[in-house]
């Protein structure tokens, strides 16, 4: 029984993802405060294609959860997606009902947050949650979702049996986010959001945690959106990366030709700044100039901590292409 | 959870004993004479004589912690001793009595509970508008009028103008809307804003948000993730005022003439009917201790973390 079951739900993953072209496309996106018309995400372009993750980087407050919120279909109602569409597939996610919205979340777009301790409701055991997921996108006999749902907490390394009878806090935290994970996969989602899955998580238990997504995600065959703070973690693991500032993505492109040829200052100052194993113990680690959170009003959002600021600085830049698929937004690039 | 079942059990025991000196010290402090009421000395002539003899029957010349002891040793009989105007035992009075006062409060809380959980959901999902403005006002009106007051308002609609609820006595269940309604709407509205506040709460939760993003449905998420994380506080207040709610059903039994408890209560105060009163105040005093006693065991049942943190101790 457990083998016809393995069977089937790795058929049902043979038929979907089969598309080449990009699988969620944000063209444009911006994000206002009601109250006072402020700009939180600014006309962003993003792009990621089944099968590829893409990392997008940015501190504290540069908008990427808010991004990932949106994609979500869950802004805060004081937040409204002003302009630009979100395509995943061929729905529409800006046009989309509420009840269309509902659909598409948990089973097209799965969702793994940074605070693990309260992803799961603290009172409801971990298999009642994970049926009731099943049960809310397609009407399922309860024996059948547990076994789906054993399918997958053994997946991500857990002993289901335990896992499946147990509350929230009776789980480690690597645990929880194991299970997390084993909640976000379950439907076979086309995309991942994962929020700074690893934030909150000691750096071993973090690695293991991205490299189990990177497993599934080579067998789901799905995109994954994975949002950090942390460059060394997307570098050796996503296929793209795009890097945020103050609600504008400042460069973006295929990992590898960002990282060998940064074209925008803050990506050069971002790989600086990072800690490195070398032979020769550098006196002092570079920093950025300023705060975080020190955003231009207009013009580049990154012009007052910017070494090589000028005039221009104070006019949105223009999207320049750097070469095949490498893009970035600045007046000193060339 | 049985250690807690123990703990409270041996907190009944000091909370009655502490009560019962209270209760008899005061009364013999208090003003009026029983001697006199029992030999209705207000309509016939009543001798000095008289007066010595049945005080020497009732035990009233010896000193206070004679009575007092002796009191105790037949309460540890279960003899709550006789009442000193009908004679019957105080046991069999209250118990008769306590049927009609439950029949009272069961359905005060039914309309409690039916008026306050709709209308602090409704005041939370709509939070700012209309529906929440409503709860808002009810609960200020609530709050401030006193219950005999509201009675007295429904009565006069019900009764006098639209004439078809009746004021007082029981026996249908036409009988019982009016006191219910009125023992039980004061409580509901505060306990609306309070749901609503715990509500608004728990629905900026992380795991509110997960939920949603996990694509369950708008009503799953609020009855079944965020209501019960709500509730705590709501049965905590609850169980905090459970003796105001008694009081209450005192007034709202004098007002409609419903024969409970605090009929009985209130008529033994009068007539100075010791017995029947310290019987009285011991019945509340258990009930209150078991109802805190019910609240707490609640939050193990709503809460599994509360019981599994104590267990791992």
């Amino acid at each position: 029984m457990e083998a016809t079951i393995e069977k089937q739900i790795k058929n049902a993953g043979d038929l979907v993802h089969t598309a080449e072209e990009s699988l969620l496309e944000i063209e444009d996106l911006t994000i206002t405060i009601d109250s006072v018309k402020k700009d939180l995400v600014k006309q962003i372009d993003l792009s990621i294609k089944a099968g590829e993750m893409l990392g997008l980087v940015g501190e504290s407050g540069s908008g990427k959860s808010l991004t990932a919120t949106a994609l979500l279909g869950l802004l805060p109602s004081s937040l409204q997606i002003t302009g630009g569409t979100i395509r995943l597939g061929n729905h529409q996610i800006t046009s989309l009902s509420e009840k269309e919205m509902r659909q598409v979340r948990g089973k097209e777009i799965a969702y793994v947050s940074q605070n693990y301790q309260s992803f799961f409701t603290p009172f409801i055991k971990i298999g009642k949650q994970f049926v009731e997921v099943i049960q809310s996108h397609s009407p399922t006999k309860k024996s059948e979702a547990k076994k789906i749902v054993r399918y997958w907490l053994n997946k991500v390394n857990l002993p289901a049996d335990r896992v499946f009878n147990s509350y929230p806090f009776q789980l480690s935290g690597g645990q929880l986010q194991r299970a997390a994970i084993a909640c976000a996969i379950l439907l076979r989602p086309r995309l991942i959001i994962a929020d700074e899955p690893t934030t909150a998580l000691d750096v071993l238990t973090g690695e293991k945690i991205l490299d189990l997504l990177r497993g599934l995600q080579k067998e789901l065959n799905c995109a994954i959106l994975l949002i950090t703070h942390d460059l060394k973690h997307v570098m050796n693991r996503s296929d793209e990366i795009a890097i945020m500032y103050g609600g504008q993505i400042l460069e973006r492109g295929r990992t590898c030709d960002v990282y060998q040829n940064p074209a925008h200052p803050y990506t050069r100052l971002l790989f600086q700044s990072r800690l490195q194993l070398s032979k020769e113990v550098t006196k002092e680690l570079r920093t950025i100039y300023g705060e975080p959170g020190l955003i231009a009003e207009k013009g580049c959002p990154f012009a007052r901590r910017c070494p090589y600021v000028f005039e221009a600085c104070n006019e949105i830049p223009q999207i320049k292409t750097v070469s095949d698929a490498h893009w970035v937004a600045c007046h000193a690039a060339n | 959870m049985l250690f807690i079942i123990r703990k409270r059990l041996f907190q009944l025991f000091i909370v009655l004993l502490v009560l019962s000196i209270f209760t008899f010290t005061l009364m013999k402090l208090a003003p009026g004479d029983p001697v006199l009421t029992i030999l209705n000395a207000d309509e016939m002539l009543v001798t000095e004589e008289d007066q010595a003899k049945l005080r020497s029957d009732l035990g009233f010349d010896q000193p206070l912690y004679v009575q007092y002891g002796k009191w105790m040793l037949n309460l540890a009989q279960l003899d709550l001793g006789k009442s000193y105007m009908t004679g019957k035992p105080v046991w069999d009075e209250l118990m008769e009595r306590l049927q009609i006062t439950i029949e009272l409060t069961t359905f005060a809380l039914f309309i409690m509970i039916s008026i306050a959980i709709p209308l602090g959901v409704l005041a939370a999902i709509n939070a700012g508008r209309w529906p929440d403005q409503v709860s808002r006002i009810l609960a200020l009106i609530g709050a401030s009028i006193p219950n005999f007051w509201l009675g007295l308002i429904l009565i006069y609609l019900f009764t006098f103008k639209l004439q078809i609820l009746p004021s007082s006595g029981i026996g249908s269940y036409s009988h019982i809307i009016l006191p219910a309604f009125t023992l039980g709407f004061t409580f509901a509205v505060v306990y609306a804003r309070l749901l609503r506040a715990g509500l608004l709460q728990s629905m900026s939760e992380d795991f509110i948000l997960a939920g949603r993003a996990r694509g369950l449905k708008e009503w799953r998420i609020l009855w079944i993730h965020a209501f019960r994380a709500a509730i705590l506080p709501v049965i905590t207040v609850f169980g905090l005022s459970i003796g105001s709610f008694l009081g209450g059903a005192v007034v709202v039994e004098i007002l409609f003439s419903w024969p409970g408890l605090g009929s009985l209560a209130v008529e033994a105060i009068f007539n100075r009917d010791y017995p029947v009163i310290q019987g009285y105040v011991l019945l509340t005093g258990i009930f209150v201790v078991i109802v805190n006693l019910l609240v707490d065991l609640s939050y193990y049942v709503i809460d599994p973390r509360i019981n599994r943190k104590e267990e791992a101790l």
